[in-house]
């Protein structure tokens, strides 16, 4: 199997080559012959590619170690799940894993458009698998994870402890997902540029993909952040990291291209900036993984360095060249079908949520490149870290906020100021009304006030949409509150999933404000000794050390401290963390000691202890922090992953079909028909 | 191929090719610049400050946390010296710098004396939020500069739509369907749904 893998890799690269070559040239000289073979080609490419992945899998849990990837990445006595894992968790692998996801992502592309889209699929493919190819080039050549070792070692070196943690099993497949699923969208914006066919037609085709982009970008951010909580022992979920940032990149422009796109399909406008969007966030995804790869920018993350970066560098300058020339010789084509009426609209409020988000990734891409830039102009070395960014995206983060409530609330086309004080009364009551609550409980900091005060408005918008929807069914329909909610949500997914994810996005602010209150003690206890300390509530806590354990398991060498916690005088029970030190199969050390950090979550805050070390008198050096509403952080992710899965939940074929006509009325008879 | 096509195409080969190449460069200024390697316990340097004749510490423990949040522990960690300290005890720098920020803390230097004297040992890269002066206020002031030109943009940009009609859009684009065009329609989808 191993064998037929690595032949498979180097395969499938004549078949990605073949398969871009006679796809473009089909499309070109419109020869149906060539536009089928250029197809079939990617299926072909994909099946190569998955026996190239069943072959290092083989390898992998097989504990092959001549191959430099499986002694790199694993050892004789790794978990079986954590070898499993080690597949996307070195350069090379996760090269092929996302090989083997954009593949698939392909042929399901190509099979649900094998009866549509027809004048653009040649170029599809063809787009589809020259990125394939850059891929398997890029494995063949930069980094193989066939690649022999001279001899056999007796062990591998092992998977980074970091690593070996449930959220980093899930986390990085999810954002590979995310990253590649940017990519089918690319391919159409392509394609719909080269023939021209720029109408709404091509946009119908990567809405959904755009959606599967941004539901794995999600979960994949989301778990990422977790992982970060729980395993790397600084008490944080978001470092703004050069890895964290490029995850974050092409989850903004995504977001905002999934709202400009409405503008675009029911007014016909925005079109050239819905392209720039889709493009921007292929290209967004591409840099995030230069920057991760290449070492040009030091990352805490950054496991798999290499000088693939180049060729990543590479790629992105041709992506770059390309669609910027096929952009700038079709902008007559991108005209606009209809005007804006008012500034006071929907679609106006959507191009300034756009603005917002194209804004906070311009200045997130923009710090985390700052370094570079200062060096090559200045010769100075600098770090942009955390304070930089929440000094500079804290305020654009809450303008967002801001209008996250304020978009739902305004009439496409042109609101009347009738309109906008029936619409705004409540939510800014809503808003205000938390703003004062918080500020007579003695709460003073501003940004956190803001943020608290902007949720509620937003709070306000969203149960106002509710309400009305659910009070217009049960009027109309007669039907219970519970039915009319569960019904208005199934007959308007986008609309109603929409706002779910909205109500993510204001438990997310909710529990990114509360860092706002985080406090943080460093402490030294022996054993029998007690800390006392209140809560951000005002609670009194007393952690009482358990002394010092040290064991082995596993594959690891353990050094332990609980502490015995009561809140009040009441038992909570006890919190312990780790300091682990990895071994091999022999027992010698592999990688630096690694924290384990122990955790009490509450709705209300997280009790969090890390182990910073053992001193010569046996006494524990720790760190105890409150983190007041952390668990709100994978709440409102968990939301946001809801509601975009709603939305993205295909729509019954009646209303398809209705949909599919509605698009071909103009709007003001579109709404007349729906009305009806 | 037509030769637009061609110089396209070419125009994209050299200008990936330039940027392949500066790439490299800085692949290369990296590996020379990080001749350390990551968890070099060797970066650490003594910073000093005179004691004040008072000598009375002037600031908390909570400020003196906060200075050492904004500075970044030199040991490749990218981590500032308070997170790195109290979460990585193998590391020998963070410890070695807070127990400097103590004693010119416990000489009575303020926070700004303190992270001036960083800075004059370490240089810029020591601090975690370039220091708001020169070049670096671009780094501030862009974000919002760019936030600021878009929203202005789009507001200019709609003013002149409602004023100007839209060129190159055929007249019947824009036209209402009869009643009787709706009543066919309506009559197809109930057709279709069946």
């Amino acid at each position: 199997m191993i064998l037929i893998g690595e032949l498979a890799l180097w395969i499938a690269l004549l078949m990605a080559a073949w398969s871009a070559i006679t796809s473009f040239a089909g499309g070109r000289t419109r020869r149906l012959d060539l536009v089928m073979s250029g197809e079939r080609g990617v299926y072909a490419t994909w099946l190569l590619i998955v026996a190239a992945s069943a072959g290092l899998w083989t390898a992998l849990l097989t504990h092959d170690f001549s191959f430099r990837y499986v002694a790199a990445h694993t050892s004789a006595n790794l978990p079986a799940i954590y070898t499993f894992t080690s597949f996307w968790g070195g350069q090379a692998g996760s090269l092929l894993f996302w090989a083997l996801v954009l593949s698939s992502y392909a042929a399901v592309a190509l099979f649900a458009n094998r009866n549509r889209n027809r004048e653009l699929m040649p170029y599809v493919s063809g787009t589809l698998a020259t990125v394939i190819l850059f891929f398997l080039a890029t494995m063949c050549f930069g980094a193989n994870p066939y690649e022999r070792l001279d001899w056999v070692p007796p062990d591998g070196s092992g998977m980074n402890p970091q690593l070996q943690n449930p959220g980093m099993a899930i986390h990085p497949p999810n954002l590979y997902l995310g990253y590649v699923a940017t990519t089918i969208p690319f391919a159409f914006a392509i394609a719909a540029l080269i023939t021209r066919r720029l109408d709404e037609q091509w946009l119908a085709a990567v809405r959904r993909w755009s959606l599967v982009s941004w539901f794995f970008l999600t979960v994949g951010i989301t778990l990422g952040m977790w992982w970060a909580y729980v395993e790397l022992g600084w008490s944080g979920y978001w470092a703004w990291d050069p890895v964290e940032n490029a995850s974050l990149l092409p989850w903004l422009t995504t977001t905002a291209f999934l709202h400009s796109i409405m503008v675009q399909e029911k007014r016909g406008m925005l079109r050239k900036w819905n392209v720039t969007l889709v493009v921007s966030s292929f290209l967004l995804a591409i840099l995030g993984t230069f920057i991760t790869r290449s070492g040009v920018i030091s990352s805490v993350h950054s496991f798999s360095q290499s000088p693939i970066g180049s060729w990543f560098a590479g790629f992105l300058g041709v992506a770059l060249v390309i669609t910027g020339y096929l952009v700038a010789t079709r902008l007559k084509d991108l005209k606009a079908r209809a005007e804006l009426e008012s500034v006071i609209s929907r679609e106006a409020a959507f191009l300034y949520n756009n603005v917002a988000l194209v804004g906070i990734a311009f200045s997130v891409l923009w710090g985390t490149l700052f370094p570079i830039l200062s060096e090559w102009v200045r010769g100075t070395k600098i770090t942009v870290g955390p304070p930089f960014f929440n000094t500079v995206n804290v305020p654009l983060g809450l303008f967002l906020l801001a209008l996250t409530g304020i978009g739902p609330l305004i009439a496409w086309r042109r609101a009347s100021p009738q309109n906008l004080a029936r619409q705004f009364t409540w939510p800014l009551a809503s808003g205000l009304t938390v703003a004062i609550v918080l500020w007579v409980l003695g709460m003073r900091e501003g940004y956190a006030l803001i943020a608290y005060a902007l949720a509620g408005f937003v709070s306000g918008t969203i149960v106002q949409e509710f309400a009305k929807g659910i009070g217009a069914r049960r009027s109309m329909h007669g039907e219970s509150a519970g039915m009319a909610f569960v019904h208005l949500i199934a007959r308007n997914r986008r609309r109603y999933g929409g706002y779910i994810v909205h109500v993510g996005i204001v438990v997310l602010f909710v529990g990114f404000a509360g860092l706002a209150f985080k406090k943080d003690y460093d402490v030294r206890l022996k054993a029998g000794e007690t800390f006392t300390q209140r809560d951000p509530y005002g609670h009194q806590w007393a952690f009482t050390a358990q002394g010092v354990s040290r064991f082995e398991t596993l594959n690891r060498k353990v050094t332990a401290v609980a502490l015995q916690t009561t809140r009040d005088g009441e038992r909570i029970g006890l919190i312990s963390s780790e300091k682990r030190q990895h071994v091999d199969s022999r027992g010698v050390a592999t990688f630096e000691p690694s924290t384990e950090v122990g955790i009490r979550t509450s709705l209300r805050q997280d009790t969090y202890v890390v182990l910073a070390g053992i001193s010569e008198d046996e006494s524990a050096e720790l760190r105890i922090s409150f983190n007041p509403l952390v668990v709100w952080v994978w709440i409102g992710g968990g939301i946001m992953a809801i509601g975009g899965m709603i939305v993205m939940w295909p729509a019954a074929e009646r209303r398809r079909r209705e949909a599919v006509y509605g698009a071909m009325l103009p709007p003001a008879r579109t709404v007349e028909i729906a009305a009806r | 191929m037509i030769r637009r096509e061609f110089v396209a195409a070419f125009a994209g080969g050299s200008a990936a090719a330039v940027l392949a190449g500066a790439v490299d460069a800085q692949q290369g200024s990296q590996a020379r610049s990080n001749v350390m390697g990551p968890m070099e316990q060797g970066a650490y340097r003594p910073v000093r400050l005179p004691a004040k004749s008072s000598s009375a510490p002037t600031l908390t423990r909570d400020e003196r946390d906060q200075v050492e949040y904004r500075l970044g522990c030199q040991c490749g960690c990218s981590l500032s010296v308070y997170i790195c300290r109290t979460t990585d005890f193998s590391c020998q720098v963070s410890p070695a710098m807070h127990r400097d920020v103590i004693a010119m803390a416990d000489g009575g230097a303020s926070a700004d004396e303190i992270i001036a004297a960083f800075r004059n040992v370490y240089g810029d890269k020591v601090l975690l939020a370039p220091p708001r002066q020169g070049f670096n206020w671009l780094a501030y002031i862009l974000p919002f500069a760019v936030m600021a030109a878009g929203l202005v943009l789009v507001t200019t940009v709609v003013r002149r739509l409602r004023t100007a009609p839209v060129a190159g859009i055929p007249p019947d684009a824009q036209a209402d369907a009869t009643p009787d065009e709706l009543a066919r329609l309506q009559s197809a989808i109930r057709d279709e749904s069946r």
